[in-house]
């Protein structure tokens, strides 16, 4: 049964036709309101034993298929997968009831669903293979997106950065997101269709806070920003795609997409990927266990068993992205060697340009300049 | 003893039998429901939701709040919408040009390979509307098949892109959407009465008199049909205008993908779409005067 369309009984038909009927009715309610109360208490310690079939949802392809065939092997029960394409999709999932096991959020999204009491307490101690990540990475043991990492474990880190054809621009650029105004590249630049990250291009140029819902800020960000359009091709974030069929000349790209890259395409050595003076954001995935999870104790094992080393560099080596897991950074080293900068270091964490979350008259602010960026 | 004549039934408006219009009238009931219910509910939904706000966890709240009604304003909202209605609109006239001959050389001159030519250009429609664009991208872009050929026999040089241009979401357009031009039209071609055709011809008109008296007059029903259903999807696609677009191609339906997926506004994505569905229901309200008009003409 797939864990998306859980077969839905009548009285939960009702039930649901009754919240959207009282949602119409009544101003000022929530939306499909859904009480976490309901599934029992979220700070409870969560026992790290089979207690059921995974439920898993994360996004496609970011999980060595061998591993989840040694963890099914390993605890005799099957990992039934479900992936989602954004994190506002991921949410509305969530948001209309759907129970899964084991999510992804990244940081700005898990402190969201952290103070939405949306996720279950994760007791290190009771994970043998933590300490790989909290002895080794200070930054994770109290994370600004969650206190103390009590309901997280980090899984991956990136960066955001340029990527280039080298083979028509160049082979060095300055190391500046001014270099997407270069005019060997007019005409072929993309940046990411994603709000925080175009903003952030803006921002960092300026020297403004890199999630800024200052209207002034906002401006001068949006004025920065259409002074880029002459030069763009378009907004995508199929950096991977772009970069190698030749319809970009340069990219707003994720460090993770260039790491794969390397492994794709026919010379990789026409490609550049470099990382901004001014700064580059930098994001995490978590592990989190949602507050009505089934089966959170085999999460925990799952999580558990996806730190153990041996798995760790089987991922690492399958979706390109680093972990913050001790004594794993070799392997990731290795394979980013040609694009050193794709590397996240204790540094990167310390500098803090993640993207936060804002008050809603911010978003919505925000909102209205990326309106501004991308209709023009 | 003289047979009485029996007075007569009174005759069921269609069908073999009452009892067997009956049971059709049942059947409907259900997907009428289904259809009533949902789509009341859903559009009641979107309705209200353009009014609401948005809570710091990004989840939309029901509320009486205009805010939403006056950020519309913005011009830059204008200028979208009116490039893809201005896009809808030359995607609906190129796939008339485009699926009339086809729809007419099946119709008319398919013989008995009719429903296998329906059926090759049907069976292409239900794979993935997105990895059929998608496919149409990798064809269109700058190192692709068609540029390499275009380049090859000199009509093209090495500057020249189809991808993130106007032509290259209008040629997404109608390639997503040109299915929905030729069936109509086919249905109509179909069931014109051809004797009008020769009749045409006995009254000294040649081939291009006829076609644009008779034949085109006889399928109008089937051509603004056809114009309808490729106007509703193309205004609202966002998909063509993402794969094949650049920054100057953005459409309305990108603009309310990004308010529902990336910032998480659902209820100024709501008050688009009912912006969106208010223009489109202008020009069906256009569509159905003049479908009530040609019924009442063909009565008279």
């Amino acid at each position: 049964m797939s864990p998306e369309a859980p077969l839905l009984s009548r009285r939960s038909f009702l039930r649901t036709g009754s919240a959207a009927a009282l949602g119409l009715t009544v101003a000022g309610c929530g939306f499909l309101p859904e009480d976490p109360a309901a599934h029992g208490d979220p700070e409870a310690p969560i026992d790290v034993r089979v207690d059921g079939d995974l439920i898993y949802f994360n996004w496609a392809d970011f999980v060595d298929p061998a591993v989840f065939k040694g963890f099914e092997k390993e605890y005799g029960v099957k990992v039934i997968q479900s992936n989602f394409d954004s994190m506002e999709g991921m949410a509305a999932k969530l948001n209309a009831g759907n129970r899964y096991d084991l999510i992804f959020p990244t940081a700005k999204w898990a402190e969201r669903l952290v103070s939405g009491h949306r996720l279950r307490r994760i007791d290190h101690s009771r994970l043998k293979n933590a300490d790989a990540v909290f002895g080794h990475y200070d930054y994770f043991a109290d994370p600004w997106y969650d206190k103390a990492s009590a309901h997280t474990v980090p899984f991956t880190m990136y960066k955001t950065g340029i990527g280039w054809r080298k083979d028509q621009i160049g082979d060095n650029l300055t190391g500046s997101w001014d270099d997407l105004w270069n005019a060997r590249a007019k005409g072929k630049v993309f940046v990411l269709d994603d709000r925080d990250e175009v903003l952030g291009i803006g921002a960092l140029k300026l020297g403004l806070d890199l999630t800024t819902a200052d209207e002034g800020d906002l401006g001068r960000i949006t004025g920065t920003l259409q002074s880029l359009r002459p030069h763009l091709r378009g907004f995508s974030s199929d950096s991977y795609n772009n970069l190698l069929n030749g319809n970009a000349a340069m990219t707003q790209a994720w460090s993770g997409d260039m790491a794969a890259m390397l492994g794709q395409a026919k010379d990789p050595s026409i490609l550049g990927f470099e990382v901004a003076r001014e700064g580059a954001p930098v994001n995490s995935d978590c592990y989190a266990i949602p507050s009505n999870a089934r089966h959170p104790g085999t999460a925990m094992l799952f999580i558990d068993y996806m730190l153990r080393p041996e798995n760790v560099k089987k991922n690492i080596e399958y979706i390109g992205y680093p972990m913050p897991v001790g004594g794993s950074e070799d392997t990731y080293a290795a394979i980013v060697e040609p694009f050193p900068e794709c590397l996240v270091t204790a540094g990167d964490l310390k500098d803090d340009f993640f993207f936060r979350n804002g008050t809603s008259r911010g978003e919505q602010a925000r909102d209205t300049a990326w309106t501004h960026v991308k209709a023009g | 003893m003289a047979l009485r004549k029996r007075p007569e039934e009174p005759r069921p408006r269609s069908g073999p039998s009452a009892s067997g219009t009956r049971l059709w009238t049942w059947l409907m009931i259900p997907g009428t429901l289904w259809m009533t219910g949902f789509l009341i509910a859903s559009l009641l939904l979107v309705a209200t939701l353009a009014f609401g706000t948005t809570d710091p966890l990004g989840n939309p709240r029901f509320g009486l709040n205009f805010e939403n009604i006056a950020a519309m304003t913005d011009p830059a909202y204008r200028a979208v919408l009116l490039r893809s209605l201005g896009y809808a609109l030359l995607t609906c006239l190129i796939c008339l040009v485009v699926a009339y001959p086809v729809a007419y050389a099946i119709a008319l001159h398919g013989g008995r390979f009719k429903n296998l030519l329906i059926a090759a250009i049907v069976v292409p429609f239900f794979a993935n509307y997105l990895v059929r664009m998608y496919g149409w991208s990798v064809v269109l872009s700058d190192d692709g098949p068609l540029l390499k050929v275009l380049r090859a026999v000199g009509l093209a040089d090495s500057d020249t892109k189809i991808l993130q241009t106007g032509m290259g979401v209008i040629a997404g357009l109608v390639y997503g959407f040109i299915v929905f031009m030729i069936i109509p039209l086919y249905a109509a071609l179909e069931r014109m009465d051809v004797s009008l055709i020769e009749a045409g011809r006995d009254l000294y008109g040649g081939p291009l008199r006829t076609f644009f008296f008779v034949t085109l007059p006889a399928t109008r029903q089937g051509a603004m049909a056809g114009c309808v259903l490729v106007l509703l999807p193309a205004m609202g696609d966002f998909v063509s205008a993402q794969l094949m677009g650049g920054p100057d191609q953005i459409m309305i339906g990108n603009l309310i993908q990004d308010k529902f997926f990336q910032g998480q506004n659902w209820p100024l994505g709501s008050a688009l779409t009912m912006l969106m569905m208010a223009v489109l229901f202008i020009g069906m309200l256009g569509y159905l005067r003049r479908t009530r008009k040609d019924e009442a003409e063909a009565t008279r």
